[in-house]
């Protein structure tokens, strides 16, 4: 028996891809042979092969695992594949958010909602990365599901953390990062208006770090920009792009407190990322924010954009709240433990 | 390493706003940081999320919007063939996506008639409605200062018993030989009691129960409910006489003119109506006394009063003014001009205190 693995892309820094990495690494590790297949492969991942080979690779005795966080065409295909299938749900962002802004991705966003339901009877089981996403499972008519976080492998942060991304935020008092895609339901805008309030009534010198591709939504990407221009926000907000694994170490460890403003996340594996690398979190409760951050953060019930930003100074500035919401998600990031997932995972496959 | 202590966010979160009042009683947190921190998304639409959160606002928007597609293409060379391109499909697709718009729109119909259906208009309709409900509950009360102890202002602004007896004594002859005499807005029954000492059947409506339960006390017949309410409830013709001690200034003009059309159907042909209130005709009650009671919404001039009673039809309207002020002017100085002026100024400064208006229930 072999484990195939399938998501339409699969990019270098992205969680989902990183996940179906480090749960092939694994699978090869328990003596399955693995592999990914994919649509597109993105330049910087590298052995992923062409979704047409499952068609002819896939024997009835194999698994496949169809990784879902996109309406695609070929997974209408593929749960015709004689074969144990297997979903994972990553979510999929809500249409309204794209709504009149990206219609494409709102388009694509609807498909993928239709497809969840269409296809749901092709699976013997489905798994939700996080409860929420395993109640929008169930929902949408699954019968067969179970909740089994992110497969996390810290191993590809085991580098030295950039220097030039050190020595830019050094000595910087308040330095708020946000790890994400630059996209609507992740309200990067918000986090710009959060910092407006911030320089004026707590710190003039103030930073906010954008850390996450923003070629997905250049429509939104360039109206955030807008904003930051129209707020006199120029020089303090820094879309860093898409980084690699030592400048997102780096950027870690630059920052004084990790935001989130995010109204939709599956998971949010950025805020495990911050707790592991000793960075507090403020985040607001949305989707599945709050089942990751669990107790380990200042979870804002409130969309309250002042309270965003006085909370986040007070995490920077309490030297006592520091160490205790350090400590508190350090202890947090132990339950998302690779090896519990990875045993968990083997028992609901059946591997 | 231990277990981390558990963080306490409610505490956090209550410096947090802590935090925020003060900067906003410094001035720190103005007007202008909240506008900076509304500043729309430059270059198109809110975010669709955003418009959730007000959806009767962003509906209204929605409606007005015009869809538009522009199937030019600005390519060099292929342009014009992708331009006619786009619109012969367009053309082709046009039945088909009004057959879709027409079911879009018969969806949206029928929403919006479940909704209204279950009396849900919107999310939070439910939230604001309450909120005005609340607000104007309290603009009402406010108007009359509901909240001010009333024991202390009776005991310090409250009319004396034996001059309130001594001005409804006037009027109850014209009640004599009736049943059933409404008193509304009864009070301590003082009214009440003198009909009963004439034989005159009667009975009040009050609003205050403890008032209600002063009368009841005395063996007078007394309820508890608004003067309005009451007299669309008794019977036609039930009612044989009505009187008002200072009600009429308590209430706004247009609920005045629904009790006098209430008290039309209740009265029976014939039947006496006396109105008491303040008379605005002499300034120093118009500008002064009158406002000393903050439950009194507005003055009404004699004359209107009068003018009200004969267009809702009642007859021999009469008007009746007493309590003269206690204050005048001398009036002995030499005839002429100068005690004619005198006289003048005394009328309209210091003229009685009081009015009636009186009429009868159409034959």
């Amino acid at each position: 028996m072999r484990v195939h693995q399938f998501h339409p892309t699969l990019a270098p820094g992205d969680a989902m891809s990183n996940h179906v990495f480090a749960l092939r690494k694994r699978i090869r590790h328990w003596g399955y042979d693995s592999f990914a297949y994919a649509i597109e492969a993105k330049p910087g991942v590298a052995d992923v092969r062409s979704y047409r080979r499952l068609f002819r690779e896939v024997k009835p005795d194999d698994l496949l695992i169809v990784h879902f966080s996109m309406g695609s065409e070929v997974v209408d295909q593929l749960v015709k594949i004689p074969a144990r299938r297997v979903l994972v749900y990553h979510n999929i962002t809500p249409p309204e958010f794209f709504s009149g802004i990206n219609p494409h991705a709102a388009a694509f966003a609807r498909l993928g909602l239709r497809q969840l339901t269409r296809i749901a009877p092709a699976f013997e089981l489905a798994i939700g990365v996080s409860e929420f996403n395993r109640r929008a499972l169930a929902d949408a008519g699954y019968e067969e599901t179970a909740r089994v976080p992110i497969l996390l492998d810290w191993e590809h942060f085991a580098v030295p953390p950039n220097d030039g991304v050190l020595a830019r935020w050094k000595g910087m008092r308040n330095v708020l990062l946000f790890v994400g895609r630059i996209s609507p339901n992740k309200r990067q805008d918000d986090l710009v208006r959060m910092l407006a309030y911030y320089r004026r009534c707590i710190d003039p010198e103030a930073q906010l770090i954008l850390v996450g591709a923003y070629r997905d939504q250049p429509q939104f990407h360039a109206r955030v920009v807008a904003l930051v221009e129209r707020l006199g926000l120029g020089g303090a907000v820094w879309f860093a792009g898409s980084v690699d694994d030592a400048s997102l170490l780096a950027y870690y460890r630059a920052a004084t407190a990790f935001v989130s403003l995010s109204e939709h996340e599956g998971f949010g594996v950025p805020l495990l990322e911050a707790m592991r690398f000793r960075l507090p979190v403020v985040a607001y409760d949305a989707a599945a924010v709050g089942e990751t951050v669990g107790d380990a953060g200042v979870l804002l019930r409130e969309r309250d954009l002042a309270e965003t930003a006085e909370a986040a100074a007070m995490v920077g500035e309490k030297t006592e709240l520091r160490e205790a919401l350090v400590a508190a998600g350090e202890k947090r990031v132990r339950d998302f433990d690779p090896d519990t997932v990875a045993e968990r995972t083997r028992q609901v496959l059946g591997l | 390493m231990g277990e981390p202590k558990p963080i306490d966010l409610d505490a956090l979160m209550a410096e947090v706003r802590e935090r925020i009042r003060t900067k906003r009683e410094k001035g720190i947190y103005g007007p202008d940081v909240d506008a900076l921190m509304r500043v729309p998304l430059p270059g198109g639409r809110r975010i669709f999320s955003d418009d959730l959160q007000d959806p009767l606002a962003s509906l209204a928007e929605a409606l007005d919007e015009e869809v538009e597609y522009d199937p030019r293409s600005r390519k060099p060379i292929v342009g014009p063939v992708i331009t006619y391109a786009r619109q012969v499909v367009i053309s082709l697709v046009r039945w088909w996506m009004g057959a879709i718009l027409e079911r879009q729109e018969r969806i949206n119909r029928l929403l919006a008639a479940a909704y209204d259906y279950e009396g849900q208009m919107a999310p939070r309709f439910g939230t604001r409605l309450e909120r005005l409900e609340r607000e104007w509950k309290e603009r009402r009360e406010h108007e009359v200062a509901a909240n001010l102890h009333s024991v202390y202002f009776q005991a310090r602004f409250g009319g004396d018993e034996p001059v309130i007896r001594r001005q409804s004594e006037a009027f109850v002859d014209l009640y004599k030989g009736r049943k059933r005499v409404l008193d509304l807005g009864s009070g301590r029954g003082i009214f009440l009691q003198l009909l009963k000492d004439k034989g005159i059947g009667g009975y009040g409506v009050d609003l205050d129960p403890r008032m209600v339960a002063q009368c009841r006390e005395k063996g007078l017949e007394a309820h508890e409910v608004d003067a309005l309410t009451h007299l669309r409830q008794v019977e036609s013709g039930s009612v044989d006489g009505l009187y008002a001690r200072h009600l009429a200034e308590h209430i706004l003009p247009g609920e005045l003119v629904e009790i006098l059309r209430a008290c039309r159907r209740a009265l029976a042909p014939g039947a006496p109506i006396v109105f008491v209130t303040p008379n605005p005709k002499t300034l120093t009650v118009g500008a002064h006394t009158f406002w000393t009671d903050p439950q009194h919404l507005r003055p009404i001039p004699p004359d209107l009063f009068t003018f009200y009673l004969e267009v809702e039809g009642f007859t021999e309207v009469e008007l009746r003014t007493f309590e003269p002020s206690e204050r005048r002017l001398n009036e002995e100085v030499p005839a002429g001009p100068i005690r004619d002026n005198v006289k003048l100024l005394n009328e309209t400064l210091f003229g009685d205190r009081d009015y009636a208006v009186i009429g009868y229930a159409p034959k």
